[in-house]
């Protein structure tokens, strides 16, 4: 009892350690805007794996759609602000209302036909060309030019000279998106969740009404993604249709599959690793050898897929019990 | 009318090649149930392969199949046996995890060795148009088409007349049953992986007729095989090749009559359609 207890404490002094190290980078590279922006950008593959985490680890429904919610919030804060001067502080949580509206428009069908596995894959992932090309044809919001967003330095319309706030903004939102993880596991939405993962027929036989929990996984989940977008679109400062980047959905699905399907920081782990070492290596040899560091981060994914597919935070998981477990049962001894 | 006939006409021999590259595809899904990501990066690397020797060493697009066949062949089993038969017993978002992987290293080495820009070849044999009751046709694109529904019948022959392809058809039906009967799963599979790549030898050739590559085309013509692919279901070769001209009859008049930009958005449409309304595919056997 008193070991779990011990347990405990180590982890939440683990976390709070890592807290401190996230709030105090940006003091640390203050004077280079550029690698804030990267270290920015690492958090936000943070964010959106880890969101992935709630339909794709714990409900096991491999979503590729991540960025359609993600650029329908940005769409929809961006043309806020753009046409009515709509404070995107309001615009982000319509942005995700939107997106969270699209999922269950798109959802409801996909659960009711029983589209499953690589079909369900398949088709979010045509969702986000789908979406890529009706915002290119859609003059009045999207179109093939760049829409800036304006009023450049002002809080009212989330529009700073530095990158920095946005570090921050994409900070908080990666507690909320842990926050909502750890609390859906604790539910009885995230057992059901976690049963239908494993086996959706078995999970359907005990009474499971596995449509309904893969619902309200899938609005959970774009809903936070819509919220993204809208910090997204102000991060970069315009809205383009480009943002529906069926690639890029793809790529976080694969950091939710490598961090270890259901760890709830499993997501998170991988995208600080793989995430980093791709912009580390974009940033310092990209200008040189354009493709050479997508070589390296392709090479790297797929040998730690081949030699760890059961997830990075496995790894982890081994050291943190060979370290701290081993201490607990040499305490035991001398007492 | 008469644009109509053109239209339709051209988006035929299109769907021929289609039906080709998800041929391919067919194959490896089909029977050893491995969800290949990357298999539209296969057409844009065998496409650079073309580029390359008929750019280096002038040898004709049509011809470079002789050379790059074999190669994809070759390249194909080398994966399967590097890659995928290690991940066979994992769950298949983990074979997912595995070909996108693949995926994001053949772009990369696209865009290492030729660079992002779109490259074309300037000529080949069969250019030129043919004129056929008042209708014009690019002689490249029927030619394409021709050799297209011979190497589907040649691989329907392949599969339904000689062992190794009824080795292949026994492991799709029942992999159990067939290990018992002596079949070597792994050196089947192997070959199936491999003559799905190698399908895609054939297609990039043909394409680079009137086609130019660039590193992002990958994706698009992976999503369209698998639309071809949800559009027949498995184990009809002729369904197949119906939904190829589908697909490639519903782009071309997209492109005539609304937008050209339209033309996925159409492909992508029915894929989703297709999936709610009949989830087996409509020619579909399993």
């Amino acid at each position: 009892m008193e070991q779990k207890k011990n347990n405990q404490v180590t982890k939440s002094l683990l976390w709070l350690l890592l807290l401190i190290i996230a709030v105090i980078i940006p003091w640390i590279l203050g004077s280079n805007q550029y690698s804030v922006l990267l270290v920015t950008t690492v958090l936000l593959y943070g964010v959106m794996a880890t969101l992935w985490n709630i339909i794709g680890g714990l409900a096991g429904q491999l979503d590729l759609g991540s960025f359609a919610y993600l650029g329908l919030g940005a769409f929809t804060s961006g043309t806020l602000l753009i046409r009515y001067n709509f404070t995107p502080w309001m615009g982000m949580i319509l942005g995700g209302l939107v997106a969270a509206g699209f999922a269950l428009l798109i959802g409801i069908p996909l659960f009711r036909f029983r589209i499953r596995e690589v079909w369900y894959a398949l088709t979010t992932c045509a969702l986000v060309e789908i979406l890529k090309v009706v915002f290119t044809m859609w003059e009045k919001v999207g179109g093939p030019v760049e829409r800036y967003l304006p009023h450049y330095g002002s809080l009212y319309h989330m529009r700073f000279s530095s990158y920095i706030p946005y570090y921050y903004l994409m900070l908080g939102l990666l507690l909320i998106a842990l926050g909502v993880n750890y609390r859906i596991n604790k539910t009885r939405l995230g057992y059901y969740l976690k049963a239908l993962g494993e086996d959706e027929i078995a999970a359907e036989v005990l009474g499971i009404d596995t449509r309904s929990c893969k619902l309200k996984a899938l609005v959970c989940y774009s809903f936070l993604i819509g919220v993204t977008g809208g910090i997204y679109a102000n991060m970069y400062g315009y809205i383009h249709p480009s943002f529906f980047d069926g690639q890029e959905s793809i790529k976080v699905a694969i950091l939710g599959i490598v961090g270890g399907r259901g760890i709830t920081y499993g997501p998170l782990l991988a995208a600080l690793l793989l995430v980093g070492i791709q912009e580390f290596l974009r940033a310092s040899i990209g200008g040189d050898v354009s493709g050479l560091y997508l070589v390296i981060y392709s090479v790297i994914l797929i040998v730690v897929v081949l030699f760890r597919p059961k997830g990075i935070a496995t790894i982890f998981q081994d050291v943190y019990q060979r370290v701290f477990s081993r201490r607990g049962v040499e305490k035991k001894n001398v007492q | 009318m008469e644009t109509i006939f053109q239209s339709v006409f051209s988006g035929v021999l299109m769907g021929c090649i289609y039906a080709l590259i998800a041929l391919g595809l067919s194959l490896i899904f089909g029977v050893m149930n491995v969800v290949n990501f990357a298999h539209g990066d296969f057409v844009m690397l065998s496409m650079y392969f073309t580029f390359w020797a008929g750019s280096l060493w002038g040898i004709d697009a049509v011809l470079t199949p002789l050379v790059t066949f074999p190669l994809l062949f070759l390249f194909g089993v080398i994966i399967y046996y590097g890659l995928i038969s290690r991940t066979l017993r994992e769950h298949y978002t983990i074979q997912i995890a595995i070909t996108v992987g693949l995926m994001t290293f053949l772009r990369a080495i696209t865009q290492l060795v030729w660079q992002a820009r779109p490259r074309a070849l300037t000529y080949s044999f069969i250019q030129g148009n043919i004129q056929v009751g008042g209708y014009v046709i690019a002689l490249s694109r029927l030619v394409s088409a021709i050799i297209s529904l011979i190497i589907i019948g040649s691989i329907s022959y392949f599969l339904n007349r000689t062992w190794p392809g009824r080795e292949i058809r026994a492991t799709s039906d029942d992999l159990d049953a067939a290990s018992l009967m002596g079949i070597n799963y792994q050196k089947t599979y192997a070959i199936a992986f491999g003559l799905g790549s190698s399908l895609t030898a054939i297609a990039g050739g043909l394409l680079m007729t009137f086609q130019q590559v660039d590193p992002t085309m990958g994706l698009r013509f992976g999503l369209l095989s698998w639309c071809i692919l949800a559009l027949a279901g498995l184990g009809s070769l002729p369904g197949l090749l119906i939904s190829g001209l589908i697909v490639g009859v519903s782009e071309s008049l997209a492109m005539t009559f609304w937008d050209p930009r339209a033309r996925l958005l159409v492909i992508y449409l029915i894929f989703v359609l297709v999936l709610w309304v009949r989830p087996r595919g409509i020619f579909g056997r399993k």
